[in-house]
């Protein structure tokens, strides 16, 4: 599959063959860096300064190496599709070559980033447990009622974590227990193993 | 067993035969335990036609003492001794000692039951429902070819009047699998402390 250019995005990636292929490697690095952490518009100004350019043109030539990155990785393009997409611009092989080996390295890392912009909800982290019985409350005395403490820990994608505190008696524990071994007997099927084979 | 002076007068009234004759007597103690065990408050709960000639207003003393005794009861666990002991304190006589005990063993359990269910406590798991899916892309991602579950815990809050509030969370097969893992050893914890 390839990816379609946009002439704006072309026009802002024409930057790149005027530098240096070293500068292009910078860039290539200052994008991932933007990725993962934001952007920084002082490191525009700073590479414009060395370079004898506009802050602008730096910062058109940075996202559009980024947005090409995050149009690859969500796509999961192959090796092969990457290139012809980006012979379209008409760079040097060893342009290519540089943008694809950048794509290449830090494809996996950007979908995991991307991945947490997509809506979903708490993951589970971990489940700690108590066993105690009731021995006596404000309204009977002289009781023996065993119970199961659980403390349940969530996790948002944005790294914010939950705690609940939960409750159960043991026969539901067990009911819990039988019910979700079944869910995770649901995967080995013959139904599921076969979606899971065939659509990749 | 300790009761309030107007608890214990209430009692003492219903020990008395000019107020109570003894067939009015063991009706009362009967609807005293029944109107603890039934679901609604029932403003017609002293309407019954043994009732009819007496003073009303006695009448709810004596009803509330009963139940306030009743309830003291069956917080305690009390045994005949201590339920025999205190009703003589407030000039009970035998047969109406034995009226009240037969009756009071007669709906223990069930009282127990509704008392044990009163109370605080953290939200109480009572079932849990789960759903398998397998994610093919989403906007920002797209072949992401990854199975996974949703599972939700129907959780019952009886501070609330037992208004649930669920609680959702998705996982993978290794993490659903890490979780019914510690649930089993919570579970095998519990057969050993059964055979201790």
């Amino acid at each position: 599959m390839l990816l379609v250019l946009s002439d704006e995005h072309k026009e802002h990636l024409g930057f790149l063959p005027e530098v240096d292929s070293a500068v292009v490697g910078e860039f290539g690095r200052i994008a991932v860096e933007f990725l993962r952490k934001g952007t920084n518009p002082k490191i525009y100004e700073g590479a414009a300064r060395k370079l004898s350019v506009d802050a602008e043109t730096v910062q058109h030539g940075v996202e559009g190496i980024m947005y090409l990155l995050t149009e690859s990785s969500k796509l999961m393009i192959s090796e092969v599709d990457f290139q012809d997409s980006v012979l379209v611009l008409g760079f040097t092989e060893e342009l290519n070559q540089l943008l694809l080996q950048l794509y290449l390295d830090h494809r996996k890392e950007i979908r995991h980033i991307l991945s947490e912009l997509t809506p979903s909800l708490p993951h589970y982290h971990n489940l700690e447990w108590r066993l105690d019985v009731l021995l006596a409350s404000r309204a009977l005395r002289q009781q023996m009622k065993p119970t199961v403490s659980m403390k349940l820990h969530l996790g948002e994608s944005g790294g914010e974590k939950s705690v609940k505190v939960l409750q159960t008696d043991p026969a539901t524990l067990m009911h819990l227990i039988q019910e979700l071994e079944k869910a995770l007997a649901e995967l080995k099927t013959t139904h599921c193993r076969r979606i899971l084979r065939n659509i990749k | 067993m300790e009761l309030s002076e107007s608890v214990q007068k209430g009692l003492q009234s219903l020990a008395d035969a000019t107020f109570f004759d003894l067939k009015t007597f063991s009706v009362l103690i009967e609807v005293a335990f029944r109107s603890l065990l039934s679901a609604h408050a029932d403003p017609s709960v002293l309407d019954q036609p043994e009732f009819k000639r007496l003073d009303q207003k006695l009448l709810k003393h004596c009803h509330t003492a009963v139940t306030t005794c009743i309830l003291e009861g069956v917080k305690q666990n009390a045994d005949k001794s201590s339920i025999s002991a205190c009703l003589e304190d407030v000039s009970f006589d035998a047969e109406r000692t034995e009226v009240f005990y037969t009756t009071y063993q007669k709906y223990k359990s069930d009282l127990e039951t509704l008392l044990s269910s009163l109370g605080r406590c953290p939200p109480h798991v009572n079932d849990v429902s789960w759903r398998l899916e397998y994610c093919i892309k989403n906007g920002h991602v797209h072949k992401v070819n990854e199975p996974s579950y949703l599972i939700s815990l129907n959780v019952e809050n009886a501070n609330n009047g037992g208004s649930s509030e669920d609680v959702h969370f998705s996982c993978t097969m290794e993490q659903l699998q890490d979780l019914v893992g510690k649930m089993k050893d919570a579970a095998k914890s519990l057969e050993k402390a059964t055979q201790l």
